[in-house]
């Protein structure tokens, strides 16, 4: 990420936005909302230069209750249009944010693409485990066995081991937040953002209507901050261990961290040594050389 | 040519094909082969002319078999007084085609390809340039010419370049034993072609792409968009694009779409169901107004259908597919002028309207290898619409100009992400001026009403159909003096220079014919149709679909209804002869019924 020195600092003001909440009350979006502007103003960007690209879900809904230019797109896309608008323009700073419904589910193989991609992306994951605005139905994270709205006996599927499914896609960063934590998910963005390549984030959320066994209360007792406790994101089996293991205690902060594997527009071959972005570049071009082989 | 896929009926072909060119003939080359990477039965046809000719017969002059399938398939499209080259030792021709070769004088020639080979200590694969070399002979083309072009391939490789030659030499002598010396005349040459392409349809297309700024493509492989990809993909070093192959066409379409938001010219292509998978992506943009451009190939569907075979199925998947009510424009491509020329309009109406637009092609124009005059890189403009830039007109813009309803046409300012002034949000969900959610009554009406607005705007300023008009002479113009049209003919796409071939044929010489080509498909322009269906005898939809479906959107239009159609939809193109044929039949019976065949009717009122 580039950001630019500003003789001007953003205010957190600047990111308030008219339009009302409308989540729940005890929703962890409100939590995780507040931390992306504070991570934002931290990171001395202002609304203009941000891209923040919103998945469908109930987090989506809070893609006009903030500043910067943004994007609310279709259910499970929100990866590759964060993808394609990043490197049209590498110098904005791209935040693509999804439910575990569109993520896990319907977006899967974007998902899984985006990681081995390594595009130069912050994915932030609102996990609150269910399918909330479309009223609680069970997503490929609800425990098995979970009676969910359309699963009143519980789903027969295994639940999806989502932490195992990205380690084993060489991810170059991996975090978890909690909802109920804003200072702790305010440092994870603030490295995920200035991260070189997929910043994944896992961000655990309550879901006070829909979700009633991981509750607010659930993830209060077992979240902890590994990092405070001495965890080193650059010890991968360490952070594997971690993110998987979650039965008693909940590992929160940078699980995982890679800081010297390329992303992919540094793997493009042409673009090397083009300081221009694709947005500056259009214009008109002569392309009779490239037919002289043709005549 | 014909052989098993993979035996090298392409090289052949396309050196013969360049080196003719070179010599001052319009060369049309056009491929048939089955979806496999080995075997299977597939063809190289070269028309050759020293007139500008665009299309394919369905006979061939010269017919050289690579193996005995060849030789049993093939046998019937040769010309009177055609020549066989083949390789099988020892081919028993069966008696039908004993009867065939005596009726048809056809010349055959076997070409002992192995024992040349053994001869020279060259490898099966040079087979090739010793067929080609004396097919160069046959053609009575200069043996050097042949030499610079192969010298070109193996440059840096001197041993090669060195055998190759000697192939060049043993095949370019050979005479066979039996029937001497061949000689296949050609007309004497232009040498006006000696500087032109030669350039498939989807070389043109990403050249034009390339041309109008596109910085970003992203594809998925599938017949016959992939060649695009591929030709794309070869330039990027030079061209500094970012290219991607990405997981699907959705993912395709929606990086195309993010990076056309962020400010790019970015494009895709596809097929047939690969295009389904996109047309999500397609309501999305016009929701959030983000322009784009989609390259649809058509080949014969449902399904995988026939992959690797040419269609005009596309028309309205294109204009119809897709969630909600909104603006959108297919055009299509007709040859390698226009799907360079269109890239650029492409753009610059998405940009202009803010809305996405579908360029058709088909496995014809993207695999046909076309004689092509050098492009003029003045002409087009690079027209972004109501894009703000101005550092001085961003800071006064408000977050509501991006949505504003009342914007003239429809069409609202746009800035770009990144730009130093009020944002807004691109907003899938119905939404207000700024990109709120806003699912009010008078809201939704305001927003719906903007979108659809854009249509008028677009159908006025896109161009009515181009008229082609046969028999025309100097100095009586029947068209201009109001003559009644004998037969009006209607097509689009590929089938346009098929068409304009046939009208330059000395059979249909003198005679009033007329053909509106569509290239602006959607809005559909019918007042220049209704206007020459008035003074026409007969008219006739030209279509590679089962429905007409081009045929369908007139009617949806105007009323027009054209119950007569030449449709063809087996997944082969037009043929010169084939349609010509048909032609004739149409203007032979419209002498017949001059009193009791209108030949159209009008369904309804006109709009």
């Amino acid at each position: 990420m580039n950001i630019a020195l500003q003789t001007r600092l953003p205010a957190l003001s600047e990111y308030y936005s008219e339009t009302k909440c409308i989540w729940c009350d005890g929703c962890g979006n409100y939590g995780i909302w507040t931390a992306v502007r504070y991570a934002l103003v931290e990171l001395n960007l202002h609304p203009w230069q941000v891209c923040l690209c919103y998945d469908v879900g109930c987090h989506g809904n809070g893609s006009d209750k903030i500043e910067g230019y943004r994007f609310h797109g279709l259910h499970g896309r929100v990866i590759p249009f964060a993808a394609g608008a990043k490197l049209a323009n590498m110098k904005v700073p791209v935040i693509a944010f999804g439910g575990d419904g569109a993520t896990f589910s319907e977006g899967i193989g974007h998902f899984v693409h985006g990681v081995r991609s390594n595009y130069p992306i912050t994915f932030v994951l609102h996990n609150n485990t269910n399918y909330g605005l479309t009223t609680g139905q069970a997503s490929s994270l609800t425990p098995q066995g979970q009676p969910m709205n359309t699963s009143p006996n519980g789903i027969p599927e295994h639940t999806l081991a989502s932490m195992d499914l990205i380690f084993s896609l060489n991810p170059t960063f991996v975090a978890r937040g909690f909802s109920g934590d804003i200072k702790l998910m305010t440092r994870i963005l603030k490295a995920a953002i200035q991260h070189r390549g997929f910043a994944f984030i896992e961000m655990l959320q309550a879901c006070p209507t829909y979700n009633h066994f991981a509750t607010h209360e659930y993830l209060l007792d077992r979240y902890f901050d590994a990092n405070a406790d001495g965890h080193d994101p650059s010890n991968l089996q360490q952070a594997k261990a971690l993110a998987t293991q979650v039965q008693d205690r909940i590992a929160c902060g940078i699980l995982y961290q890679c800081q010297d594997t390329p992303h992919f527009y540094d793997r493009l071959i042409p673009r090397q040594g083009v300081e221009t972005t694709c947005v500056e570049e259009v214009r008109r071009y002569d392309v009779s050389e490239y037919w002289k082989e043709l005549v | 040519m014909v052989g098993a896929s993979g035996q090298g009926i392409n090289s052949i072909g396309a050196i013969v094909a360049k080196g003719l060119k070179r010599s001052g003939y319009c060369v049309f080359g056009y491929r048939e082969y089955p979806s496999l990477i080995k075997g299977g039965h597939a063809s190289y046809q070269l028309d050759i002319s020293n007139q500008c000719i665009r299309s394919t017969e369905t006979r061939v002059n010269v017919l050289v078999a690579l193996n005995h399938h060849g030789l049993e398939l093939n046998m019937e499209e040769l010309k009177q007084g055609g020549v066989v080259l083949h390789v099988t030792p020892g081919w028993q021709f069966p008696e039908h085609h004993q009867k065939l070769i005596a009726e048809r004088n056809v010349r055959v020639i076997y070409f002992p390809v192995d024992d040349i080979l053994n001869r020279l200590g060259a490898r099966a694969i040079l087979s090739n340039v010793l067929l080609t070399a004396f097919l160069w002979s046959m053609l009575d083309q200069d043996i050097d010419a042949l030499k610079s072009l192969v010298g070109e391939t193996f440059a840096k490789k001197k041993a090669l370049l060195e055998l190759n030659m000697r192939c060049i030499d043993e095949g370019y002598s050979f005479v066979d034993p039996e029937q001497g010396t061949i000689s296949v005349a050609l007309p004497p040459p232009d040498k006006g072609f000696a500087s032109h392409l030669l350039i498939t349809g989807s070389q043109a297309m990403g050249l034009g792409a390339v041309h109008a700024g596109v910085r970003l493509y992203a594809g998925y492989p599938m017949t016959p968009s992939s060649p695009l990809l591929s030709f794309i993909a070869e330039l990027e070093n030079k061209t500094h694009m970012v290219v991607k192959q990405a997981e699907d066409e959705i993912t395709a379409a929606q990086i195309v779409s993010g990076a056309m938001y962020m400010g790019t010219r970015a494009l895709t292509a596809t097929s047939g169901v690969g295009f389904d998978l996109m047309s999500e992506t397609l309501s999305l943009n016009a929701m959030i107004e983000n322009p784009t451009v989609f390259v649809l190939a058509q080949r014969p569907g449902p399904a995988t259908g026939l992959p690797t075979w040419t269609a005009q199925g596309g028309l309205l998947q294109a204009a119809n597919c897709s969630a909600g009510e909104f603006t959108r424009c297919v055009i299509s491509v007709s040859n390698s002028q226009d799907a360079f020329d269109l890239m650029p309009v492409a753009f610059n109406l998405a940009e202009q309207y803010q809305i996405s637009v579908v360029v058709l092609t088909d496995k014809q124009i993207a695999e046909a290898l076309y004689t092509q005059h050098p492009y003029d890189l003045e002409k087009a403009d690079i027209d972004r619409g109501r894009l703000v830039v101005d550092p001085e007109k961003l800071k006064a813009l408000k977050s509501s100009d991006r949505f504003n309803p009342h914007a003239e046409g429809g069409v609202s300012l746009r800035w770009l992400p990144g730009s130093d002034a009020a944002t807004y949000c691109a907003q899938a969900d119905e939404h207000n001026a700024m990109g709120a959610v806003d699912e009010s009554s008078l809201n939704t009406n305001l927003q719906m009403e903007k979108r659809l607005r854009k249509f008028r705007g677009l159908k006025a300023g896109l161009p009515e159909p181009h008229l082609t008009i046969s028999g025309r002479s100097a100095t009586t113009d029947w068209m201009d003096v109001g003559d009644e049209i004998e037969l009006l003919a209607i097509g689009w796409g590929s089938t346009g220079d098929v068409f304009q071939d046939v009208m330059c044929s000395d059979e249909l010489r003198g005679r009033k014919i007329a053909y509106l080509h569509y290239t602006y498909l959607w809005p559909l322009r019918t007042k220049e149709l209704q206007r020459l269906a008035k003074r026409s005898k007969r008219i006739v939809l030209v279509e590679q679909n089962y429905q007409g479906q081009l045929g369908m959107l007139i009617r949806m239009n105007c009323g027009l209804d054209i119950p007569d159609r030449i449709l063809k939809y087996d997944g082969r193109p037009f043929f010169y002869d084939e349609l010509l044929s048909v032609v004739i039949e149409r203007c032979a019976s419209t002498s017949e019924n001059e009193q009791n065949c209108p030949g159209f009717e009008y369904a309804g009122t006109s709009s």
